[in-house]
C-alpha cells in the first residue's frame, strides 16, 4: 500500500518536470513570410493574441482595452488580451523559458525600446525581421528615417515596428517662474537663486538618466559627438569631466541639499505636486496634460525645452521567438500602426502621444485630422518640438551614466 | 522492504518536495555566480568583495534589519506580557493583528503620508506650534540612517512578534508567578525565572524569520530608502534588470553571499537551541 502510494508520488512529480518541458509547434517566422497578406489576416482569423506590456497608465491601457480590442474583435475576429507587466520581467521570463528551451510561449507582442531592445535582440528572444510584411508600415512609414531604423544606436533591422515616439521636456510652475531658464548655465543661475527647489531622479531611473544624457549632450563639443558616435570609454571621459563638475557644483543646492535625490520618478513628480519643488520633467512632451486633470500637478504647468534642445526616442512592438500565434501578431501590429490608430492615440484624452507615421503618406484630409488635435495647453508646439529633436545615444551610455554617477556624486 | 526503514523517509518527502524550488533556484543562482563562459571563475565574487558600493550595503543591511528585528522583538514581547490576559478576548487579539492584512508595501506608503518632509505628523506639529514651518521637521523617511526603513519594519513586524508569542504567554500558568512573589522576587525576576525560560526557543525563532526577511526584502526599502547607501535587496535588483545583462553575476553573487550569511547564523542558533534541549533533557536547566 505504502509502496503503491510512494510510487504515485514519484510518478506526479516526473509528470510535472515532464510537463514543464513539452515542445510544441508555432509558425514560424520564415514561413509567414511566403504567405500573402490576406493569407496572414485568414489565420489569424478567430485567434487569441497576448499583448504583454507595461501597465502603469491608466489613460494607455484604456486605450488598448476600449479602442483597440473591441476594434480587433470586430475587424479580425481577434481576442486581444493585454497582460500587464514590466518589460524588463517580460524579457527575463522570455530568457528563461530559452533557457528551458520553451518553443511555444505565451506572449504574441511585446511593447519595448532601448536597452530592453538591445538585451532581447543580443540574446537571440524576438521572433526576427517581419517589419516588411506589414502594409501599413510599407505604405505610412519612412523606412530610412533614422528615428525608425535605430533604437539608441542598435539597429533595428526589421524586428520591431514602430509604434510611438515621445520627447523629453521639462515642466515648470509658471505662477512661481515667469521665464524658464534656456540653457544648462541659465539652470545653474536658477538653482543657484532658488536653493533647494530643483532636483533630478537618480541616475538608475529612466527619466534622471535622460536627463544626465541632455547634459552630457551640452557639454560635448556638440550633441552629434555623442549620438553619432559609438561608445568610447577615454573620449566619452573627456566629456563626461566637465559635466560632474557642473553636478557637484549644483549639488548643495538641490532639493534636501543634494544628499537624496528621488528614487524614481513619480517621487520627483509628487514633491513637484506639493510645492516641494518647482521643476520636474520627463520624457514624453504631452504627459503633464493628464497629471493636471487628475490633480497632480498645479494648473499652472507648463513645459520647456533647453539647449542645446530635446532627446526623443521612438518605441515599438514586436514579437518574441516563440509567441504562439504569429500571424496574429502581425495582424494586430499593422493595426496598431494604421493612421486610424495613430490618430486616436493623439488625442489627449485617450493617450496624448505623438506618431512616428510619416506625415506626407497621408491623405489631405487625414493630415486635417491629425493637425486638428488640440494637444492641450501644457504641450510645446510640434514645430518647436521638431527643430529642438535629438536623437538618442547608444544604449552603452545610458549604463555609463549611472555607474559614474554613483562614483562621482553619491558615494563621495 | 521493510516498512519502518522508509517511513521516516516518507514523512519528510512532502517538506523535501517544498525545498526542489529554493534548493534549485539557490543553485542556479550560484552557478551563474561563478559563470564566465564554460569555466568557473571567482572574478564576480572578488568583484563584490572590493566593491565599495556593495560592503556599505551590506553593513547597512544588516544594521537597518538587526534595528529593526530587535526592536520590534522587544515592543512585541513587552506588549504580549503586559497585555496577554487582555489579548485572551478575540476583539483586542484581532485588533492588534490586524496590521497583519496589510501588505508591507501599504506600511511603507503610510510612513512616507505620516513621516515624510511634508507628512501629516510635521504639518500637524506645525499647526500645534511645535515648529515655526514644516520645513524643520527631521529628514526621517528616505534618509542615510534607515530610519523610515526601520520604523516600517517595526510597525509592521510587532504584531507578528504578539501573534507568535501570545500562545506561550497564555500557556504559562499563574501560579509560577505567585511563586516568584512569594519569595520576593522583582518583576525582572520574574521575566527572568518564568518567562524566558518558555519564550526563549520563540524568540529565537522569531528573530530568524524577521531578521532574514527584513534583510532581504525589497520594496519597503525600494520606496523608503535613499541612493547609497541602499540595502543589498535593493541594489540586487539594480544589477539584475539594470542595463546590459553584464551586472546580473554580481546580484547572483549577492544573494549567494546573503543566503549562506543566513544559513549560517540559522544554523549556529539551532546548535545553541539544541544544546540547551540536550541539557534539559539531562535535567540541568
Amino acid at each position: 500500500m505504502m509502496k503503491k502510494l510512494y510510487s504515485m508520488l514519484l510518478f506526479f512529480c516526473f509528470a510535472l518536470l515532464t510537463a514543464c518541458n513539452q515542445t510544441g509547434s508555432s509558425t514560424n517566422l520564415q514561413e509567414l513570410k511566403d504567405r500573402d497578406w490576406s493569407t496572414i489576416v485568414e489565420e489569424a482569423n478567430g485567434s487569441e493574441v497576448r499583448l504583454y506590456m507595461w501597465g502603469g497608465d491608466e489613460g494607455i491601457n484604456e486605450y488598448i482595452d476600449d479602442w483597440l480590442q473591441p476594434r480587433l474583435q470586430e475587424e479580425f475576429n481577434m481576442t486581444l488580451e493585454r497582460v500587464p507587466m514590466n518589460t524588463e520581467e517580460i524579457l527575463q521570463k522570455l530568457q528563461t523559458e530559452k533557457q528551458a528551451d520553451k518553443q511555444t510561449g505565451t506572449i504574441d507582442i511585446i511593447w519595448l525600446n532601448g536597452e530592453n531592445f538591445k538585451n532581447a535582440k543580443d540574446h537571440e528572444l524576438l521572433a526576427g525581421s517581419f517589419t516588411d510584411q506589414l502594409p501599413n508600415f510599407n505604405k505610412y512609414y519612412d523606412n530610412e528615417d533614422p528615428a525608425i531604423t535605430t533604437d539608441f544606436g542598435t539597429e533595428v533591422e526589421g524586428m520591431e515596428a514602430p509604434w510611438g515616439k515621445v520627447q523629453f521636456v521639462f515642466h515648470y510652475d509658471r505662477a512661481k517662474i515667469d521665464h524658464p531658464p534656456q540653457s544648462f548655465d541659465e539652470l545653474q543661475q536658477w538653482i543657484e537663486n532658488n536653493p533647494q527647489e530643483f532636483t533630478y531622479p537618480a541616475a538608475n531611473d529612466f527619466t534622471g538618466n535622460a536627463f544626465l544624457r541632455h547634459l552630457l549632450y551640452a557639454k560635448a563639443e556638440k550633441p552629434s559627438a555623442i549620438y553619432a558616435q559609438p561608445f568610447d570609454q577615454k573620449q566619452v571621459s573627456e566629456a563626461g569631466d566637465p559635466m560632474w563638475t557642473y553636478l557637484q557644483s549644483i549639488q548643495s543646492d538641490l532639493w534636501r541639499s543634494g544628499e537624496h535625490y528621488p528614487n524614481r520618478l513619480e517621487e520627483l513628480d509628487q514633491l513637484y505636486g506639493e510645492g516641494e519643488v518647482s521643476m520636474t520633467m520627463g520624457y514624453n512632451e504631452a504627459r503633464a496634460e493628464s497629471l493636471i486633470e487628475e490633480g497632480v500637478f498645479p494648473e499652472t504647468t507648463e513645459s520647456f525645452v533647453m539647449e542645446p534642445g530635446s532627446i526623443g526616442n521612438t518605441h515599438f512592438l514586436s514579437i518574441p521567438y516563440n509567441s504562439p500565434n504569429k500571424a496574429g501578431a502581425l495582424v494586430a501590429i499593422n493595426d496598431m500602426l494604421s493612421p486610424e490608430a495613430q490618430l486616436e492615440k493623439l488625442k489627449p484624452e485617450v493617450w496624448g502621444e505623438s506618431s512616428p507615421i510619416n506625415f506626407d503618406e497621408l491623405s489631405k484630409s487625414q493630415k486635417e485630422q491629425f493637425e486638428s488635435v488640440d494637444r492641450g495647453n501644457s504641450v510645446l508646439d510640434q514645430q518647436e518640438l521638431e527643430e529642438t529633436f535629438l536623437p538618442e545615444a547608444e544604449a552603452e551610455y545610458v549604463d555609463w551614466i549611472e555607474e559614474e554617477w554613483m562614483n562621482e556624486l553619491v558615494q563621495n | 522492504m521493510n516498512l519502518y526503514k522508509i517511513k521516516p523517509w516518507l514523512l519528510i518527502l512532502p517538506a523535501l518536495l517544498f525545498l526542489i524550488l529554493p534548493a534549485y533556484g539557490l543553485w542556479a543562482a550560484f552557478s551563474e555566480s561563478i559563470k564566465d563562459g564554460s569555466d568557473v571563475t571567482l572574478t564576480y565574487y572578488h568583484q563584490l568583495f572590493t566593491s565599495e558600493r556593495f560592503l556599505s550595503s551590506l553593513w547597512f543591511s544588516l544594521y537597518t534589519s538587526l534595528t529593526a528585528t530587535l526592536a520590534s522583538m522587544i515592543i512585541g514581547i513587552f506588549i504580549t506580557r503586559s497585555f496577554a490576559h487582555f489579548l485572551t478576548d478575540s476583539l483586542p487579539r484581532l485588533s492588534v493583528w490586524l496590521p497583519m492584512l496589510f501588505p508591507h508595501l501599504v506600511f511603507a506608503y503610510v510612513i512616507i503620508l505620516i513621516f515624510s518632509e511634508t507628512g501629516w505628523l510635521a504639518q500637524m506639529l506645525t499647526m500645534i506650534g511645535v515648529l515655526e514651518s514644516p520645513g524643520e521637521f527631521p529628514i526621517l523617511t528616505r534618509d542615510n540612517y534607515g530610519i523610515g526603513i526601520i520604523l516600517a519594519y517595526i510597525a509592521k513586524e510587532v504584531p507578528f512578534v504578539i501573534l507568535m508569542l501570545f500562545p506561550v504567554y497564555n500557556a504559562i500558568p499563574p501560579a509560577y508567578y505567585d511563586v516568584v512573589k512569594t519569595l520576593g522576587g522583582s518583576r525582572m525576576e520574574q521575566f527572568k525565572t518564568v518567562e524566558w525560560p518558555q519564550i526563549s526557543t520563540v524568540v529565537m525563532e522569531i528573530f530568524f524569520i524577521l531578521f532574514a526577511f527584513t534583510l532581504t526584502a525589497y520594496e519597503v526599502p525600494a520606496i523608503l530608502g535613499t541612493n547609497f547607501p541602499e540595502m543589498v535587496s535593493v541594489l540586487s535588483y539594480d544589477w539584475f534588470y539594470s542595463g546590459s545583462w553584464e551586472d546580473r553575476p554580481l546580484a547572483f553573487a549577492a544573494m549567494v553571499t546573503i543566503s549562506l550569511l543566513i544559513t549560517l547564523m540559522a544554523f549556529i542558533g539551532y546548535m545553541y537551541v539544541n544544546r540547551k534541549r540536550m541539557r534539559a533533557l539531562r535535567g540541568r536547566l
